[in-house]
């Protein structure tokens, strides 16, 4: 990201969707996380996706810390607060929310690693190019 | 014969939302009982679907971003869930009905009872989804759905007056057997067939599937221009065929069997034949479209991968949600429910949600952050915005209609 860009997150980051290196869906911007600068204004620190964070925007206080709760059993992760990805990683905002990692190293893509490893692997013809 | 070719998106799209199997049956059904007096309607839902579907198809080629992915953008998260339980849950019905009609379909072929048929037709649906490239199977039922065109055949056979049929669509008026309740109650089926939400549901995510981009808007706007016109004249035709052939001799129609005897009584065993394998395709086309858009909805509001441009295991929850749906509409139709009622049902519920589907595709049109160069021009907003007026007028009109007219009874 070019220093300095003014951004409205409410516009430009809400809701857009979260893209990986190679160009591939893994999530959508469901809140942002805040930071204090040394002037006093708050600029974006983290995108954060999930779930979780998307019940406890929408204002189910119960629902979103137990979601997040869930998925930590579930999916458990090395990183403290998995739904996490720290602004610095995001490499353009534009249609989408572009991300300097490999979606296969995000947390937030725990559920569809789970699914396909779990599920989908186990039916045949999973890995053939529908493409060609 | 390549750029013919091209536009099967469009043709299977309209198809599987203007004559699949609810929708063949209403068609007859306002055709025997209204004559050609709500035509009108069928016109003015063509002209809407054609704006707004022109308009997704231009938003995914210039952004890459299907319907969903704006719905939930636009509208915010509460909004958008909101929309998309109502979406869900119409697409879902509509695939439970379609499920049952391809079987139905099948069994007027085959004489085998038709929920003998519903797992072994659920299952090929489901194949098709699983293997077949996007490519592959829009052209494969696009274009099967084309013997559809016997309605026209059997209108053109029966040799009417075109112009007193004609004048009869230009001055409508509501029928003396008939309450004026009754007419809007299917004015709204008529218009809320045309407009359904998951055409553009499934139009914009094949735009992406098929990764238009820019140089592709030649291409979106003759899919666009050909196919739902298409869809509008085979569903004005069977409505002609119904009001000329069946009313006359006092059948009313309330199953596909029926459906069929207009073109059956006109052409004979070569046109049944053609007409078998177009209501075959069509409603095969229209389960493949809504139990792709149940999958494509969910995917897109909460952005994970999805598609049949990727192979299964990389959009593994994508699949996962498309047969947990297959799985419930298979279950539902194994009960043994009227299917024609409940896509009926469908259409007339789904009139009351339009509202939240195209309000965020007419914004995204118009965002410069988005399409660029592309925007919206002047009068396609003043269009747009019609519709929108007359979207939200049905919208609120639709569930009181439903109560006082008992489902149009």
């Amino acid at each position: 990201m070019p220093d300095g860009r003014v951004l409205y997150a409410g516009m430009s980051l809400l809701d857009r969707q979260l893209v990986d290196r190679s160009g591939r869906p893994c999530g959508n911007v469901d809140d942002c996380e805040l930071e204090e600068g040394p002037t006093g204004a708050l600029h974006v620190s983290a995108v954060l996706a999930g779930p979780g964070v998307l019940a406890t925007r929408l204002g189910w206080r119960r629902l979103g810390p137990w979601l997040e709760w869930v998925g930590a059993l579930v999916f458990p992760s090395p990183v403290d607060r998995p739904q996490r990805i720290p602004f610095s990683r995001v490499s353009d905002v534009g249609s989408a929310v572009h991300l300097a990692v490999d979606a296969d190293e995000l947390a937030t893509m725990a559920g569809e690693r789970w699914v396909r490893d779990h599920v989908i692997r186990h039916i045949p013809g999973n890995g053939h190019d529908a493409a060609e | 014969m390549k750029r013919a070719l091209e536009i099967t998106l469009g043709i299977l799209t309209a198809i599987g939302g203007f004559v699949d199997i609810g929708d063949l049956v209403a068609n007859a059904e306002t055709g025997a009982r209204f004559r050609m007096n709500l035509a009108w309607v069928v016109v003015v839902g063509v002209v809407g679907i054609v704006v707004y579907a022109e308009m997704a198809g231009r938003v995914a080629s210039v952004s890459g971003r299907a319907v969903f992915d704006l719905v939930r953008e636009r509208l915010g998260p509460g909004l958008g869930l909101l929309n998309l339980l109502a979406s869900f849950f119409i697409t879902a019905l509509t695939l439970t009905a379609e499920l049952a009609g391809v079987a139905i379909a099948l069994s007027l072929a085959v004489s085998v009872h038709y929920l003998l048929l519903v797992p072994f037709t659920t299952f090929l649906v489901w194949i098709v989804v699983w293997r077949l490239p996007f490519e592959t199977m829009e052209r494969i039922f696009g274009l099967l759905g084309l013997a559809l065109v016997v309605f026209v055949v059997t209108l053109w056979q029966v040799g009417p007056d075109w112009g007193s049929l004609l004048s009869e669509a230009t001055h409508p008026h509501v029928p003396s057997q008939e309450t004026p309740f009754t007419y809007a109650y299917y004015g709204i089926a008529l218009f809320g067939a045309a407009m359904t939400p998951y055409e553009v549901f499934f139009f914009s995510s094949g735009a992406v599937e098929e990764r238009w981009g820019r140089s592709d808007l030649n291409v979106n706007r003759a899919n666009v221009f050909v196919g739902f016109p298409l869809g509008g004249v085979l569903s004005l035709a069977l409505m002609a065929g119904a009001h000329l052939v069946l009313a006359p001799r006092g059948i009313s129609v309330d199953s596909l069997s029926q459906v069929a005897l207009p073109t059956a009584f006109v052409v004979g065993k070569l046109g049944l034949a053609c007409l078998l394998v177009g209501i075959f395709a069509a409603t095969f086309g229209a389960a493949l479209e809504t139990g792709l858009s149940a999958g494509y909805t969910v995917a897109q509001y909460l952005g994970w991968p999805w598609g049949k441009h990727v192979r299964p295991r990389e959009a593994a929850r994508f699949h996962l949600v498309v047969m947990v749906t297959l799985v419930g509409g298979l279950l539902v139709t194994l009960t043994g429910v009227d299917p024609i009622k409940v896509t009926e049902y469908s259409i007339v519920l789904s009139a009351a949600a339009l509202p939240l589907t195209y309000f965020p595709i007419l914004l995204i049109a118009n965002d410069p952050g988005y399409m660029g160069d592309q925007v919206n021009g002047r009068l396609l907003n003043a269009l747009a915005f019609v519709y929108l007026v007359i979207l939200t007028v049905v919208a609120v009109a639709t569930i009181p209609l439903m109560v006082i007219t008992k489902a149009g009874q």
